[in-house]
């Protein structure tokens, strides 16, 4: 087991302010962090192709379950409980148990991420296309639309909000866990928080938590302002 | 307004049949009548009759296990079932309009499938925002925006939007209050008299069926035809016990339902504008049909009733706009007799559409008519006309 | 690259070999792993778990229902659950043996963080889509605010609050796993640190865990068709 209680490694004495603010291992060194800024550059832009690429793939995956199990009900719960067991496997024994597969690195964070969103992404997805009111399908099917049509014109687009709201919950949770990622070799912002050998260096775990919450905050706001725009019938009071 | 329409197509019925897979009755059976072209044909009956999944069957939203139905003549089991959609104009009770679009791109929904350039969309759905009595500004608003009546008059437009030869409407005022209810009805029986299609109409109501139909199918439990005829044949002569029943005791009364305000000899009552001299006015009311005087601006149009306080004066006096009052001639003799008992009043003056007076009605008028022996006769005519 | 499956079907049997009979650590020297290296870490990762997760009913919980059974502090309830999706777990851990020490209390106490936010928003959420009609109908027969609660608003909402409960048990086990960074061992040892247990050591934890996160799940699961009441359930079909 690793000396998690190790004292600060040199490698973090770039300190112009002076002091002993790094030494001390106080909570946290703002001079520090003005200086040493640049070294989050690189962590984070991982972090983003983390999250990128896994909340783009887990929509992908869940689109395409989730229009199957719209067309053929029955695949509902077999769909359900599969994602819904990728979900609970915690992220960090999925690495591992990837590791016969694809080994480490950024590929095996980016499938484990993937499977974790896939049961947000596809419960939402389904609940959206089962709240489009009867009457209007009926009309749809009635005024001659083909099953197609009535998918991607209508259900779809209505659909919208719920899907939105799902993206949203399935982003926020994936930027939070892609910080694990660093134990599968993968990069991203844990590799500030985990720094080598030992994890006690508090302004470097303040500064990365901030930075993945802020960018959690952003992808939220970002995903709430599509979600008004894709639905403008929605902001108008009835 | 000049309006282009292509011609209506008649729809028939041939012994059609619909029994679903492991049920023991038949939801229609052998059922078979023909709708002329252009006329509104009623499908009514209590609930289990069928009428629904008869209706459903034109266009093949319900497929039927035998028979036949063909409009102008082609069997509707020709072809793809959404193409044929296409081409009939369906309106549901709960109107289901897309919530996600406007409007305008509510009406031009089958237009776009088909095919048809922006602009032209466009204009369509304008002229039929007019048709529908919507202003052009309605166009860019959600559905969430506009009211029941009003959201109900947009899936008829909707419906019409690619002119088609037969229209299906189920219950489609079903969900409207009573009040607007009537209201949509003379609207859409204005409509009619302009486009003149062929249109199905389904309703649970007698009453309703009696209005809105030139003819009338009705339905019992099973799916039977128990008569198909025009709404005077129907309260007249009813083919059995149960058609009889179905309709009610009321038919009487219910005879009211088929003479337009306009087609009795209305009575006169004097007429007054604001300044003109009271003398005469007073005069003409002491030798009228109607003791009490109107007060109508310059279009003749009726502001309301002048009491004897004002006609106590020298010139007739403005009294508050009370226009609200007023009968549409276009209206059944039942609304106007409901109108009557309601208010408590004697009289009530009837305008033309454009506001003008034509005369007043009176319960007298009314029971004299049902009384009369002219009545029947004028009835059978008046049924043999379309309506208008 | 046939080796590879060869291999990682290797590397399973060694996983096996790792969990029942521990083999030589990488250091040297020692034998780790074995059954009951095995149940004594995977004690600790349920006693944590469990514990974290009542401390968060308790606290959630009880404020959760009131706040949806009044209509009041949506604003707190639903961004409560917004705000905890976002905290980096990892972040979280490191920051508690960091800035305040290691220690049992002091990790539940930071599970339990975890796992507060999502009971807090389903019970307010659960309460709040209670159907008024039925709550209405008590008041009206004479119950107590408390009585309504607990007789008519918390049976309904068992459903929801319970896919609460299973959310924060998934998080709060998920971050024992990595509880050792913090001094408590847990079976996410094996996991973390490689250069001890070795890849079988790893995979046999990674296993371990799964199979652990997998069978609270499905108790929970379990417990919430037994409580769910036999109404609800003809209502969801």
């Amino acid at each position: 087991m690793t000396d998690v209680l190790a004292a600060v490694d040199e490698s973090f004495f770039t300190d112009r302010s002076g002091g002993s603010c790094i030494q001390d291992n106080k909570l946290f060194c703002p001079g520090w962090v003005a200086d040493n800024y640049d070294r989050y550059v690189e962590p984070t832009l991982q972090h983003l192709v983390l999250v990128g690429s896994a909340v783009a793939a887990g929509f992908l995956i869940a689109f395409a379950l989730a229009i199957l199990a719209h067309r053929h009900r029955f695949l509902s719960t077999p769909f359900l409980a599969g994602t819904g067991v990728l979900y609970t496997i915690p992220s960090i024994s999925f690495f591992f148990l990837l590791l016969p597969v694809t080994g480490r690195g950024a590929l095996t964070a980016i499938i484990a991420l993937t499977a974790f969103n896939l049961q947000i992404i596809f419960r939402n997805i389904t609940t959206g296309l089962r709240n489009v009111p009867s009457e209007v399908t009926e009309a749809a099917t009635g005024i001659g639309m083909t099953r197609s049509q009535i998918l991607w014109r209508v259900e779809l687009p209505l659909a919208m909000p719920e899907i939105i709201a799902g993206l949203r919950i399935a982003t926020v949770s994936t930027v939070a866990l892609a910080t694990l990622a660093v134990f599968a070799n993968g990069g991203g912002l844990g590799t500030e928080i985990v720094t080598g050998s030992n994890i006690t260096f508090k302004t470097g775990i303040i500064v990365a938590g901030s930075i993945a919450v802020a960018m959690a905050i952003l992808f939220d706001g970002v995903l709430l302002l599509i979600g008004k725009l894709l639905a403008p019938w929605k902001r108008v009071a009835a | 307004m000049a309006h282009e329409s292509a011609s209506a197509s008649p729809v028939r019925f041939d012994s059609v049949t619909k029994r679903y897979p492991g049920a023991e009755t038949v939801a229609v059976e052998e059922l078979s009548f023909e709708v002329p072209a252009g006329e509104i044909c009623v499908l009514v009956g209590p609930s289990g009759c069928g009428k629904t999944t008869a209706l459903r069957m034109v266009n093949r939203t319900v497929e039927m296990t035998s028979g036949d139905i063909t409009i102008g003549g082609r069997s509707v089991k020709d072809g793809d079932p959404a193409r044929l959609r296409r081409e009939i104009g369906y309106v549901i009770q709960q109107i289901g309009l897309f919530p996600h679009r406007t409007i305008a791109e509510n009406i031009g929904t089958v237009p776009s499938l088909l095919g048809w350039d922006k602009e032209r969309i466009r204009k369509r759905s304008a002229e039929l925002l007019e048709l529908i009595g919507l202003d052009p500004e309605y166009g860019d608003r959600y559905p969430a925006q506009l009211s029941g009546g009003q959201q109900q008059r947009v899936g008829v437009a909707r419906a019409l939007a690619v002119d088609p030869t037969v229209m299906l409407m189920d219950e489609p005022f079903g969900a409207i209050d009573p009040i607007n209810r009537s209201r949509l009805q003379n609207e859409f029986l204005r409509l009619q008299a302009e486009l003149k299609k062929t249109v199905l109409f389904v309703t649970h109501d007698v009453d309703e069926a009696i209005k809105m139909g030139d003819r009338v199918a009705v339905l019992k439990k099973g799916g039977k035809l128990a008569q198909f005829a025009t709404p005077t044949e129907l309260l007249m002569e009813p083919a059995d016990e149960f058609v009889e029943d179905f309709v009610g005791a009321d038919r009487a009364l219910k005879r009211l339902a088929l003479m337009r305000i306009r087609d009795v000899r209305l009575w006169k009552a004097p007429v007054a504008r604001a300044g003109d001299p009271c003398e005469p006015v007073r005069e003409a009311v002491a030798a009228a049909e109607v003791p009490h005087a109107l007060l109508v601006d310059g279009e003749n149009r009726p502001l309301g009733w002048l009491s004897d306080r004002d006609l106590s004066r020298e010139r007739v006096p403005v009294i508050p706009d009370s226009s609200a009052e007023l009968l549409d001639a276009d209206s059944v003799l039942r609304d106007g007799l409901a109108y009557l008992l309601q208010s408590g009043s004697l009289y009530a003056p009837v305008i033309d559409p454009r506001g003008r007076l034509l005369g007043v009605l009176s319960v007298e008028i009314i029971s004299d008519f049902l009384a009369s022996d002219e009545a029947s006769e004028s009835e059978l005519t008046a049924a043999e006309r379309p309506h208008d | 690259m046939i080796g590879v499956p060869l291999a990682s079907f290797g590397l399973f049997g060694e996983a096996f070999q790792f969990v029942f009979e521990g083999r030589e650590a990488e250091t040297g020297g020692v034998t780790v792993g074995g059954t009951s290296q095995v149940l004594e870490l995977a004690a600790k990762q349920f006693e944590v778990t469990i514990l974290a997760l009542a401390v968060a009913i308790l606290l959630a919980l009880p404020v959760g229902l009131l706040l949806g059974h009044y209509g009041r502090g949506e604003f707190l309830a639903v961004s409560a659950g917004n705000a905890g999706r976002a905290i980096p777990e990892l972040a979280l851990i490191a920051l508690m043996a960091a800035a305040i020490g290691v220690g049992l209390v002091n990790l539940v106490v930071a599970l339990a963080i975890l796992g507060i936010p999502p009971i807090l928003t389903n019970a307010y959420v659960g309460v709040k889509q209670v159907d008024r009609a039925s709550v209405d109908a008590a008041r009206g027969m004479g119950m107590t605010e408390m009585g309504i609660i607990r007789r008519v608003e918390l049976p309904l909402a068992i459903p929801t609050i319970m896919g609460g409960v299973r959310t924060a048990a998934i998080n709060i086990i998920a971050t024992a796993t990595i509880a050792p960074l913090a001094g408590i061992l847990t079976l996410g040892d094996f996991i973390i640190s490689r250069n001890v247990y070795g890849d079988a050591g790893v995979l046999a934890g990674a296993i371990l865990v799964a199979l652990m996160a997998l069978a609270l799940e499905g108790a929970l699961a379990g417990l919430q068709w037994a409580m769910t009441s036999r109404g609800l359930k003809l209502n969801r079909s």
